[in-house]
């Protein structure tokens, strides 16, 4: 024990030791040469004969650094592995097989779990992320992060549980002055909010609760990034004043660069105070709400005292809703993640099964190994080798097999997923609250995904268990060799034991199982993308330029200027060459929606569901759309007439909505003839709303999702959005601009850029083709279709090569059985046959299990599922089908070695 | 040149002889093996691919542990002194050894 406690101390110590010790034989060498002289040799000869004692020197250092040096360690296992190396090298097919099996099992494990260790596992950035909180809005069965004033307030009271509240919501702002202007990320934050997260600021401070009142003046903190790209890093920025939009604001601190809260995509340039004042429109309204659980209080102690003050409001406030509403907290990261968890598992649970098959390869491909060798161990076992040492041997041998796999796994794995995230990932910034199609905490095209600590050690962990895994069972089988049975036999491979087959054939019809569940699985998936493709979302996506323009603070935020610009502009569009349309919207489909309640005005009194001030007859889509919006994107007008430039602030009212309003409130009536009251009872602002003429009917609109039917939905002309409402929208999304082209339309995104810049001033930003926003809508179906395509293609190859191997190795084995059978007369095409059946009598009871296995497990993937059932009958037809045919392949091409078999050398093979 | 423990010493009394080397003062490897040559009139010869060697040894086993001093012609030397263990060890290897060398002596001198 002691001894091992000096070992190691020596190990840290290693240089030091080295050191001791030369100096140690230097001073002897000098005193040898000294005592020389002290005979009277003279002095060249001395050091001469000194020196020739060097090499015993040399010796005497080899010697002593051996005395620390854990013998029975490098005895055993280096010599072990230098014997598997060699080993391997002489047979580099097989090792080239089992290397490259588990390279791809070991490798996509490592991709899969570098994506769940940077979303799933990795904890926030923040100090003490564990205790942070996200607050959310349950409504019947949806769930909302998204809040308002009077609400946070409520929770921000709740100081018993929590230490702080803060609120934040993400906007886009144009910076100008200086350089260039651009626009922004700004996120807008109560004061809380940089305590909460425990942020560090490099220079300046952060807000004061003045600031953050009502009137408290304009004031910013600067993200590190921003304040290094616009400003060069200099502190003198502090104290002075930026122009956000047109007002300026006084930049009071400067964030340190590695602040990240890891919840906007994109990350803030620009902080400002929220200044909530909940009669504003613009100021207390739509945003997200983040807290810190105060030390021992647990989520379900603050849940319950969240409940007790839903209890208290429900009690003040006479409610009179229909649905249930209550508040509850959960762990901020789980809040973040949201649903791709469960994504993430059914991929982590998938790979697994795809390293499984690669292990029972490779055991197989060991296990014939093992029958080849069983001379060469009995041998061994003969001159004295003992059981457990061969056994040691063996392992050692796929020990080395899964860490050479390993590695390239790890390099394989780890440039994959970045490949396949840089292509697959995609982001939407503008819903409020986050959304269901992207993958969060991954980083811009999957930059934050990589090699870590966790990473590497998940690799090496699965290496080694996996080289044990499959080397146990083909290792204790070679070591229960019976001696002298193998000895007597001739020749080099004998004919191998009945077990030992079994075990195989046991191995062959896993694989063929897994796989089989694999493919299943795959096929779902490849369903449900083509599903969404084949979704007709009512728009068309081809020959869509959409661009981004924030106006928050300028002119153009208000009704007039931005019916102006929208009219200057549109027409300066429109003249550019290759231009078909263009059109401005507040909101675009699939990337945010707004829900308004709506009165019909023609039965204003019956059938109306109040909640507070709101009384209403149902909930419908809002969007606020100029001129010729309905053509750019080829929404067709049913009935009634578009917005024209004559359907201003001072004519009356219009709406025109969509054929689901139509057809389910009024069934049996004519909307064109009836009139709406849209969002009454919301906020003073609304009420400024007129009642508007329905004057047309469009086709439906999948806005919210290809995979979701498509709701009742309103469309307003701009010109006629009360201010308030206006200036609030083009705060929380900047404005849209949509231009139908003749041909490719990133061609006319520099033309149609500068003339929006010419006309309106402002920066314009993230250029997109509406067929790009329709793929990120549904990035992650994609990633996770191609992931488990990739997977069932693995496993079908894997299985099919096991297949091969051992139906090949059983030719082989029974060559001499054939060329007897061929000898008495045999026809060729029989031997062919049975073997062809044999291998087919392995595959089909592995197809069996895994189609059975795959009925009853398919449930869980329901939720990723669109357009297709889990037990879809084409899947369960044709993913048998396939793995059967290539599994046949797999087996005719050895059983047409075998009928080449010419009985003369098959029956010499001795 | 034979520089080199006579082959035939027995196992493991190279480690003795160091240990009684170094009972008396603590001494540096350079002394140790000039101590054992004349102690034994040149007959035993030590070679440092077998000091060096033997003496880690012995600092693995904790029977002696090495400081850096000054020798006696001032240079910088490493100076192995015996720990209580080593003492202990002493005693234990030299009954041994004298058991050894008794047994040896009767099949010697028997008839």
């Amino acid at each position: 024990m002691l001894g091992l406690l000096r070992r190691t101390w020596h190990l840290l110590r290693r240089r030091r030791f080295e050191a001791d010790l030369a100096e140690e034989l230097e001073f002897h060498r000098a005193m040898k040469q000294q005592e020389l002289e002290a005979l009277g040799a003279d002095p060249t000869e001395a050091a001469f004969a000194a020196r020739r004692a060097l090499g015993s020197i040399a010796l005497a250092q080899d010697h002593s650094r051996d005395v620390w040096r854990p013998l029975w360690l490098l005895e055993g296992v280096w010599q072990d592995v230098t014997y598997a190396v060699r080993d391997l090298r002489r047979q580099p097919g097989f090792a080239a097989v089992a290397v490259l099996t588990l390279t791809l099992g070991i490798g996509a494990n490592t991709a899969i779990f570098s994506v769940v260790n940077t979303v799933l596992l990795k904890p926030l950035k923040a100090p003490d992320a564990a205790r942070l909180v996200r607050f959310v809005t349950i409504s019947g069965t949806t769930s909302s992060p998204v809040t308002g004033a009077q609400t946070f307030e409520i929770w921000r009271r709740q100081t018993s549980v929590f230490a702080d509240v803060a609120a934040h919501r993400l906007e886009f702002v144009n910076l100008s002055g200086g350089s260039e202007p651009e626009q922004v990320p700004l996120a807008r934050v109560t004061t809380e909010f940089f305590p909460l997260f425990r942020a560090r600021l490099l220079h300046g401070r952060p807000f004061t609760a003045d600031e953050d009142r009502p009137n408290g003046g304009e004031v910013a903190v600067m993200s590190y990034g921003l304040w290094m790209r616009r400003f060069g890093g200099d502190p003198r920025i502090v104290g002075q004043a930026i122009a956000i939009g047109r007002v300026p604001h006084v930049v009071v601190g400067i964030l340190s660069a590695d602040f990240d809260t890891e919840q906007f995509d994109p990350r803030p340039d620009l902080w400002v105070p929220f200044q909530i004042e909940p009669e504003r429109i613009d100021g207390g309204n739509l945003f997200v709400v983040t807290g810190r659980l105060k030390p021992a209080i647990t989520i379900e102690m603050a849940n319950a005292q969240l409940a007790v003050a839903a209890a208290d409001y429900a009690r003040t406030v006479p409610v009179r809703s229909n649905r249930q509403t209550s508040w509850l907290v959960q762990p901020l990261q789980d809040a973040m993640v949201g649903s791709v968890r469960s994504s993430l598992n059914l991929l982590l649970a998938s790979v697994g099964l795809v390293l499984l098959i690669a292990c029972a390869n490779v055991a197989s491909l060991l296990l014939v190994r093992a029958d080849v060798r069983k001379r060469e161990m009995a041998i061994r076992a003969a001159i004295g080798a003992a059981r457990g040492r061969i056994v040691r041997q063996l392992l050692t041998e796929s020990l080395v097999l899964s860490l050479a796999g390993g590695l390239l796994g790890l390099a394989a794995g780890t440039i994959a997923i970045r490949a396949l995230l840089s292509v697959a990932a995609g982001s939407n910034p503008f819903s409020p609250g986050g959304t269901d199609f992207t993958i969060p905490r991954i980083g811009e095209s999957g930059a934050a995904v990589g090699l870590d600590w966790s990473v590497l050690t998940f690799s090496v962990l699965v290496s080694a268990v996996t080289g044990i895994g499959f080397g146990v069972l083909p290792a204790f089988h070679a070591a229960r060799t019976e001696l002298s049975l193998t000895l007597k036999q001739a020749g080099g491979a004998a004919s191998s034991s009945f077990r030992r087959n079994k075990a195989r054939a046991l191995l062959v019809v896993t694989e063929i199982a897994l796989a089989l569940m694999l493919l299943v699985g795959a096929a779902l998936l490849i369903r449900t993308s083509l599903a969404f493709r084949a979704v007709r979302p009512g728009f068309t996506p081809d020959n869509v330029l959409t661009l981004r323009m924030s106006v928050t603070a300028t002119p153009f935020e208000t009704r007039a200027g931005i019916t102006d610009l929208t009219r200057n502009s549109l027409e300066r569009i429109r003249a550019v060459p290759g231009v078909v349309s263009a059109s401005t919207t507040c909101c675009m489909p699939l990337e945010t929606v707004w829900q308004l309640p709506f009165v019909v005005a023609s039965r204003a009194q019956s059938g109306l569901t109040r909640a507070g001030n709101l009384a209403f007859h149902a909930f419908g889509g809002w969007t606020f759309v100029s001129p010729g919006y309905f053509d750019v994107f080829r929404i067709p007008i049913l009935r009634g007439r578009d917005f024209t430039d004559g359907d201003t602030a001072g004519a009356p009212g219009v709406v025109i909505i969509n054929q689901e309003m139509a057809r389910r409130f009024w069934p049996s009536s004519d909307p064109l003839s009836d009139r709406l009251i849209i969002g009454r009872g919301m906020r003073p602002e609304y009420d400024q709303d007129p009642v508007r003429q329905i004057i047309g009917i469009v086709g439906d609109v999948r806005d919210t999702g290809l995979n979701r039917s498509p709701r009742p939905g309103m469309y307003v002309p701009t010109a006629q959005v009360p201010d308030g409402v206006t200036i609030l929208n083009v705060r929380l999304l900047p404005l849209v601009w949509v231009v139908g082209t003749a041909g490719e339309p990133y061609s006319l995104s520099v033309p149609i850029k500068n003339e929006l810049q010419r006309v309106s001033g402002l920066p314009v930003a993230r250029i997109r083709s509406m067929g790009d926003v329709v793929g990120e809508s549904t990035a992650r179906t994609r990633f996770d279709m191609w992931l488990m395509t990739i997977f069932g293609c693995s496993a079908l190859l894997l299985a099919a090569v096991g297949i091969y191997g051992v139906m090949a190795y059983s030719v082989q084995q029974r060559t001499k059985e054939i060329g007897i059978r061929l000898a008495l007369g045999a026809d060729a095409r029989s031997v062919q046959r049975m073997v062809v059946f044999q291998g087919m009598a392995l595959t089909l009871p592995g197809v069996g299990i895994g189609l059975a296995a795959a009925f009853g497990l398919t449930r869980i993937m329901a939720s990723f599922l669109f357009g297709v059932t889990p037990r879809d009958p084409l899947v369960f037809m044709s993913a048998p089908l396939l793995l059967s045919s290539v599994a046949f392949i797999a087996v005719w091409l050895p059983g047409r070695g075998a009928c080449r078999v010419d009985p003369v050398v098959a029956l010499r093979a001795e | 040149m034979g520089e080199h423990v006579p082959p035939d010493l027995l196992p493991g009394t190279l480690d003795l002889l160091i240990l009684k080397a170094l009972a008396a003062n603590p001494q540096h490897g350079y002394g140790i093996a000039q101590r054992l040559r004349t102690v034994s009139d040149d007959v035993l010869q030590v070679g440092e691919s077998s000091l060096y060697p033997a003496l880690q040894r012995l600092l693995l086993k904790g029977w002696v542990k090495a400081e850096w001093g000054a020798s006696e012609n001032n240079r910088r030397a490493r100076f192995y002194t015996l720990t209580a263990a080593g003492r202990k060890q002493l005693a234990v290897e030299r009954q041994e050894f004298e058991h050894l060398i008794l047994a040896i002596h009767k099949v010697l001198n028997a008839t």
